[in-house]
């Protein structure tokens, strides 16, 4: 059971990105890799190996679903936490998500003192599930 | 007086049934002595020099003695009667001495008692030829009667014959009398018999009755005194003279002076009764002659018109208050009508009188409005020839009143002659006809009004028939009242929930319900015809009669498309700056929260307070920015819930963990209290919403060290979530408006408390969707409670489980 270290954040907007930087870095003390396009996400996420993705929802061009459905021939999504970040959704999307393989769909705007300790909380009740061997 | 001839010598049959039908009609066989006979007898026997003299009629058997003169019997057999022969012969019978006489020498009135010598008898013949018997002397010795003596006794035969008419005719007239007597008494009619002079000479019981006089009061005395009124004497008198040119007492000539015109008069009067009173009657005088041809006195019949005078001011009555006049119209073939009876009314419907029109229909004719005389005709025309009932509807030109409008109806009752008589009945309708004119008017106006005005108008009748639809409801429906059943009207009239797509259910229509009996308050759906789709908000009322019966339901549909269409603009444009607003909002209050929770170190003092007003406010902007948006979601229905089936207690609980924090940085504490099993059918996210905002509301108005307490509680179906704090309580004033969107208790309070005013409003609206209630307890001295009840979902799902398997 490994504490949650790496976070692969996408986000296209840059004043968030870097408030979101900023709480996972300094408050959560998480190492973090920013990148503002999916394709990015995808370009180097393998190098990364993130323990977790944390993908806006809504990205212009390869938007977050898209990015996290390519990213699955890179990664091992089986031990990776994927957690959304979105603003408006609807339950159908809401459900897409999921069954692409979300471990959490949280909403926009989120406080950004607050965030890594959800975080954690995924990443620990994932461990708890029993999903990931750790 | 010559005997007549015997009708037995015309008659070869036998003549003895005639003679004695003719002993019978005179009625005298065995009646007691009368001294008018015996004076005959005594005068026969006298002049004859008899001892014995008899009157002796013959029936069948015997002889019978009317009268008799020296003998005791009253009759003997008529086979041994001498009397018998002489009525077979015309003149005397003389048997001069009996013994010496073949046919009576063995006689025993010979031989015996009486011992008859002498017989000497005169037929007593009647006018018409019968010998009812003789008149007859007898002696004990024989002798003969001279010529002389003869001669007497057949003229006192005709002094009994006489006796005999004169008792028959006496009968007679007593019988006349009688008969007379009772006629008169027995009579319906008042009789009373004048002496020429004019007084009266007698009266019957129905003349007692009708004029209340006894006979000793009335008889002898004048008749026109008694019973006539002296002015209608002498208003007779005046015309009767100026008739004959001659003057005329007012007296009892008045009544005989018309009997110059013929042998009858007759005419009404009004008499007078003896207590007073007026006794209409119809007086028929007629003169009284004897064979002679002599006036012997009056006769008067009067009969008694009171009945008659009764129905006919009854008629009068009942004809007076008959709104109209009530008329007889006697219609004869051809071209030619009259009214033999008019009311009073004639007056004020044609400005006539009765008599006017009493024997020609024309002055009617003329009275009727020219331009509707023809049609009149026709109708009348028509009607006798089809023998019809008549109504017809026509002005007439009246001489005071101008036109008015009247109504005609009459039935006809055909007549042996052919002719028609009508019985009907002619009103004024000019009230109703302005009325109805007034109502046309009244009914346009109403017409024009509906179609002038911009909202659409729907009514139906008690019985759900639609029967209005003005022209803004037509032209949105596509289509008019038509025979629809109100189960059918959404589907045929294209009406939807404001979603556009939904059809109302037939109870849900606003005609419906108001038909039902509700008052319908702005309701809104949307009229859909074709592509048409038409936002509509309707109110409705049930439509009452005069009695307080429901007579129907109306409606009235004002378009609010293009209302909504603002509002949904206002919406996109409130939607697109609001999530235009977030992105960059997110960044400041994210970055403030980095900064003020010391991520970046520490703060210099005099920043502190500045940055902490930065990211508080930055935090209440994005709260605000958040609920405009959930609320343009739920407005829109666009807002999507995921229905889940969760134990409550652990929503609770996390909803307390969740805002925990908020909670301390104001001091006040949260208490769970209760403990449920209950299972409600949620979206966990917007559970989590209320019970935030209601969490969060409690702990804004709760003081510092306060206590804000949730709990929850069965209530039979439903479980109760309940929020209660102990703030000020929620003002009476604000009760009606606590869930409405930006209400807050007190405006000034929103920048202190930091709400949005949306919070509550989005609750009802989120606990709604989700199938719940939401409400507050009203103890102000307690603090404020909050409550909202979801139905428990435990309960639903083990019953229908069971029930499938």
């Amino acid at each position: 059971m490994k504490p949650l270290q790496r976070i692969l954040h996408v986000e296209d907007v840059p004043a968030i990105q870097v408030v979101t930087r900023i709480a996972l870095e300094r408050v959560g003390g998480f190492q973090v890799l920013s990148c503002t396009t999916g394709q990015e996400a995808l370009d180097r996420a393998a190098a990364f190996d993130p323990d977790m993705v944390l993908l806006d929802a809504m990205l212009p061009g390869m938007d977050g679903a898209e990015t996290l459905r390519r990213l699955a021939g890179r990664i091992d999504l089986g031990r990776v936490a994927v957690v959304f970040l979105t603003g408006d959704i609807d339950a159908e999307r809401l459900e897409e998500l999921h069954q692409l393989g979300a471990r959490e769909v949280l909403s926009k705007p989120f406080d950004p003192m607050q965030l890594p300790a959800r975080l954690t909380a995924i990443w620990d009740a994932m461990d708890d599930d029993g999903t990931t061997e750790g | 007086m010559d005997p007549s001839p015997n009708p037995a010598k015309e008659h070869p049959a036998d003549p003895e049934p005639s003679r004695l039908s003719a002993l019978l009609r005179y009625e005298i066989l065995d009646t007691p002595d009368e001294q008018d006979f015996d004076d005959f007898t005594q005068l026969a026997a006298y002049i004859c020099g008899t001892p014995i003299a008899l009157i002796s009629l013959l029936d069948e058997h015997r002889q019978w003695f009317k009268s008799r003169v020296g003998l005791e019997v009253c009759e003997t057999p008529r086979k041994i009667s001498f009397c018998t022969h002489t009525i077979q012969g015309d003149g005397i019978f003389e048997v001069q001495d009996a013994l010496t006489d073949a046919r009576f020498h063995d006689n025993p009135l010979v031989l015996g008692a009486p011992g008859i010598r002498f017989y000497a008898g005169a037929p007593l013949t009647t006018p018409d030829g019968h010998n009812l018997g003789t008149l007859c002397v007898i002696d004990r010795r024989p002798r003969a009667l001279g010529q002389s003596q003869r001669d007497a006794l057949v003229r006192l035969s005709r002094q009994v014959i006489r006796l005999f008419e004169e008792r028959l005719l006496a009968r007679r007239h007593a019988e006349q009398a009688a008969l007379q007597q009772a006629i008169l008494d027995s009579a319906a009619s008042a009789v009373l018999v004048m002496n020429v002079d004019g007084t009266v000479a007698r009266q019957n019981p129905a003349a007692q009755r009708l004029f209340g006089y006894e006979d000793e009061e009335l008889l002898g005395r004048p008749v026109s005194e008694a019973l006539f009124p002296r002015d209608a004497l002498e208003n007779q008198a005046a015309l009767l003279s100026a008739e004959f040119h001659q003057s005329i007492e007012p007296g009892f000539a008045v009544l005989t002076a018309p009997l110059r015109r013929g042998p009858q008069y007759m005419r009404e009067w009004r008499l007078r009764h003896r207590q007073g009173g007026e006794v209409p009657v119809l007086l028929n005088v007629s003169p009284i002659h004897d064979e002679s041809g002599r006036l012997r006195g009056y006769l008067a019949i009067a009969h008694d018109l009171t009945f008659q005078a009764q129905l006919q001011l009854r008629l009068q009555q009942i004809a007076a208050q008959v709104p109209g006049m009530l008329f007889q119209f006697h219609w004869h073939k051809g071209d030619y009508g009259s009214f033999p009876y008019a009311s009073e009314g004639i007056e004020q419907i044609y400005g006539l009188q009765p008599e006017q029109v009493a024997n020609d229909m024309t002055p009617i004719l003329e009275k009727v409005h020219p331009d509707d005389r023809p049609r009149v005709s026709a109708a009348i025309h028509r009607a006798a020839e089809q023998n019809g009932a008549w109504h017809l509807e026509h002005r007439v030109l009246h001489p005071q009143r101008g036109v008015i409008w009247v109504e005609a109806r009459a039935t006809p009752v055909p007549q042996a002659d052919g002719s028609v008589l009508w019985n009907g009945l002619v009103t004024d309708i000019s009230g109703r006809k302005a009325q109805q004119a007034e109502l046309d008017k009244q009914q346009e106006m109403n017409r024009r009004l509906l179609e002038a005005l911009s909202e659409g108008v729907v009514a139906c009748d008690a019985q759900g028939n639609l029967t209005l639809f003005n022209d803004l409801s037509r032209q949105w429906h596509g289509q008019g009242a038509r025979p629809v059943p109100p189960e059918q009207w959404a589907y045929v009239y294209g009406l939807y929930q404001p979603d556009e797509v939904t059809l109302l259910a037939h109870d849900q229509v606003p005609l419906f319900r108001a038909l039902r009996g509700e008052h319908v308050r702005d309701v809104e759906f949307v009229v859909r015809n074709g592509d048409q789709v038409r936002h509509v908000q309707a109110n409705g009322n049930p439509l009452y009669a005069p009695d307080g019966t429901q007579a129907g339901a109306v409606v009235v549909m004002h378009d609010i498309t293009e209302r909504k269409r603002i509002e949904r603009i206002q919406r996109e444009f409130v939607a697109t700056v609001s999530h235009e607003l977030r992105t960059p909002l997110t960044s400041i209050s994210g970055s403030l929260a980095l900064v003020c929770g010391r991520v970046m170190g520490d703060i210099p003092p005099h920043l502190q307070e500045l940055l902490d007003i930065a990211y508080q406010n930055s935090l209440r902007l994005s709260a605000l920015i958040n609920d405009l948006l959930d609320m343009d979601k739920l407005s829109a229905g666009k807002l999507r819930f995921d229905f889940r089936v969760q134990a409550l207690q652990p929503q609770l609980e996390q909803a307390l963990r969740s805002n925990q924090g908020y909670a301390e940085r104001h001091q006040v504490g949260y208490r769970l209290g209760g403990h449920t099993d209950a299972l409600v059918r949620v979206d966990p996210l917007r559970l989590q919403q209320v019970l935030s905002n209601l969490l969060s509301n409690a702990v804004k108005y709760s003081p510092t060290g306060g206590v804000v307490e949730l709990t929850s509680e069965l209530r039979d179906r439903w479980v109760r979530v309940s929020v209660r704090d102990q703030g000020p309580g929620i003002a009476p004033a604000f009760h009606d408006r606590v869930f409405q969107k930006f209400a807050q208790a007190d405006s000034s309070d929103a920048r202190q408390k930091g709400g949005t005013g949306l919070g509550l409003a989005i609750s009802k609206e989120l606990i709604e969707r989700m199938g719940g209630r939401i409400g507050f307890d009203t103890h102000t001295e307690q603090g404020a409670c909050f409550w909202f009840e979801l139905p428990r979902s435990d309960l639903i799902e083990s019953t229908s489980g069971e029930g499938n398997k």
